[in-house]
């Protein structure tokens, strides 16, 4: 039986649907029970204690047998193949509001080929609907979001690392927060796919950053079901849920540094994807600083803040340094575990900036009541150990650099973009370069 | 026009529900935290208001360790343990 308030009472039914339990019982609660005097939450419980225990008391109807799979393709009898059609993807709810490609047989079949799987290989299944992420889904929806067929390796790889238990999708595609997983594209294959990691990297421009990422928004609302407002529930959301793909700038890394796919074991000719669930990027400037110190120290302070996840709970945060600031750290000796190091050391924020509440009820009950008995000078940080930190290159030329709390919850995946023997997929294997 | 439907078939699942007691008394209830404010305080509100109303109910009360994972296999082993689980959802 579960107790659930007025706006999520939608995406709780969804979810027991998915799991195979239409008909759990469940009670409903007016919103909100956060934020409001407890008296308050009490007098609804109060309320509502008869309809609990008659529920808990009452046969609960069997489930339906599973439906049979439904219809693959639509015929549309339309006049207008671009405004009838924008019409209708809107009035079934597929897209995210922007026009959409009409995934017709040819080009469906196609992007199918792009991936060099069958049509029918599951590569995942999707939280919360359960929506069977095969390579034909996956196409199709490619396709809507204006991908080339050479794109498939990476969707079908960032797809493949979605459902990896430590990204915490689940909490991805249903919270408040403003969470969408991001893609940071490693290796010889951003150059070839065009995948910008250098100035404008998070875009606009005309790279394929922006048709990927988008590609993966819509896999995650029409496979896996994260409709907005029914599901989906972020208060505000971030713009980068209508896309979100970066490259790393591996050419601008300092001498010595690692990039991502290294550090987490590849080989130079794998190219991989690194999903992390993030925050919009926030920006960190600094024009003045000519140190390395200087340059973290302006890092650390805006990772110090208290309106983000991290502090509560236990996951990664993202650093993007722009190949400046990373130049001028490393210039003064800093290796990349220094940095991680550094920051951990200096992003603090003191408890007492947390409003009483939060110091109540979070900080003191979170992370295994770690602060439960702390005095308000603690420093607090975002993360609870160095390599939490996740730090790479991005961008082009400019003194800025990004922060990227994550929802607190999840570490970064990454997966090597392969071939279904198990090869990488190389630059030579893509002699059109169409992605470009 | 013929075009491809975008979104994935859900998976197969075969779960049914358990019969429902006809009466909680005596019953081993289990209140399940999962840790959004301000679901610790209701539950206990909540095992106190079915106190009065359940004579002889056996109430426990379970949390997860993070509201945003599935329950850890300690949680789910201490379910198995129980005959009725209410699950309050936060916010």
């Amino acid at each position: 039986m579960l107790l659930q308030t007025t706006p999520f009472v939608g995406m709780i039914r969804n979810q027991a649907k998915a799991l195979g339990m239409p008909n759990l019982p469940g009670v409903v609660l007016a919103h909100p029970i956060a934020g409001v005097p407890i008296d308050t939450v009490y007098a609804k419980l109060d309320g509502a204690i008869d309809e609990i225990i008659a529920k808990l008391t009452s046969p609960v109807p069997a489930s339906e047998v599973a439906a049979p799979p439904g219809k693959q393709w639509l015929e549309l009898d339309i006049e207008d193949e671009w405004h009838d059609l924008q019409r209708e993807f809107i009035r079934r709810g597929w897209g995210d509001g922007l026009p959409l490609i009409p995934p017709t047989e040819k080009r469906v079949a196609a992007m199918i080929a792009g991936a060099g799987l069958p049509a029918g290989h599951l590569v995942s299944v999707l939280t919360p609907r359960m929506g069977m992420a095969t390579v034909e889904k996956i196409a199709v929806n490619a396709v809507m979001a204006g991908c080339l067929p050479q794109h498939m390796p990476v969707l079908v790889a960032a797809v493949d690392a979605l459902v990896d238990p430590r990204l915490s999708l689940k909490n991805m595609q249903v919270t408040t927060h403003p969470v969408s997983p991001l893609l940071i594209v490693s290796g010889p294959l951003t150059q070839t796919l065009n995948i910008n990691g250098s100035t404008h990297a998070f875009g606009p421009g005309p790279w394929s950053n922006g048709v990927i990422g988008r590609a993966i928004r819509l896999i995650l609302l029409n496979i896996g079901g994260a409709k907005p407002v029914e599901i989906s529930k972020a208060t505000m959301s971030h713009p980068g849920r209508y896309t979100f793909c970066i490259a790393e700038n591996e050419a601008a890394m300092p001498a010595g540094w690692k990039g991502l796919r290294a550090e987490r074991g590849f080989a130079p000719e794998v190219s991989t994807v690194t999903v992390m669930g993030c925050e919009a990027p926030h920006n960190i400037n600094d024009h003045e600083s000519i140190t390395g110190s200087g340059v973290l120290t302006m890092v650390a302070g805006t990772m110090a803040q208290t309106g983000q996840n991290n502090p509560y709970y236990d996951g990664e945060v993202l650093v993007l340094l722009g190949p400046e600031h990373a130049s001028t750290i490393a210039a003064d000796g800093f290796t990349k575990d220094d940095v991680r190091r550094i920051l951990f050391e200096q992003a603090l924020i003191p408890m007492s900036r947390w409003s009483p509440e939060n110091i109540q009820r979070r900080l003191r009950r979170f992370l295994n009541g770690r602060h439960k008995d702390s005095p308000l000078d603690t420093l607090i940080g975002p993360v609870q150990r160095a390599d939490d930190i996740v730090v790479t290159v991005v961008g082009g030329p400019g003194k800025h650099s990004m922060y990227l709390p994550t929802n607190g919850k999840s570490w970064s995946v990454t997966r090597p973009i392969l071939k279904q023997d198990g090869s990488p997929w190389l630059p030579a294997d893509f002699p059109t370069s169409e992605g470009k | 026009m013929k075009i491809a439907i975008p979104e994935g078939q859900p998976q197969p699942h075969t779960l049914q529900p358990v019969d429902r007691p006809r009466s909680l008394e005596g019953l081993r209830i289990a209140f399940l935290d999962n840790t959004k404010a301000p679901v610790d305080k209701m539950l206990v509100h909540l095992e106190n208001r079915m106190r009065e109303k359940v004579p002889g109910m056996q109430p426990v009360q379970i949390a997860k360790k993070d509201m945003g994972k599935p329950a850890s296999p300690e949680v789910m082993q201490a379910l198995q343990n129980v005959d009725v689980v209410i699950n309050a959802l936060g916010d």
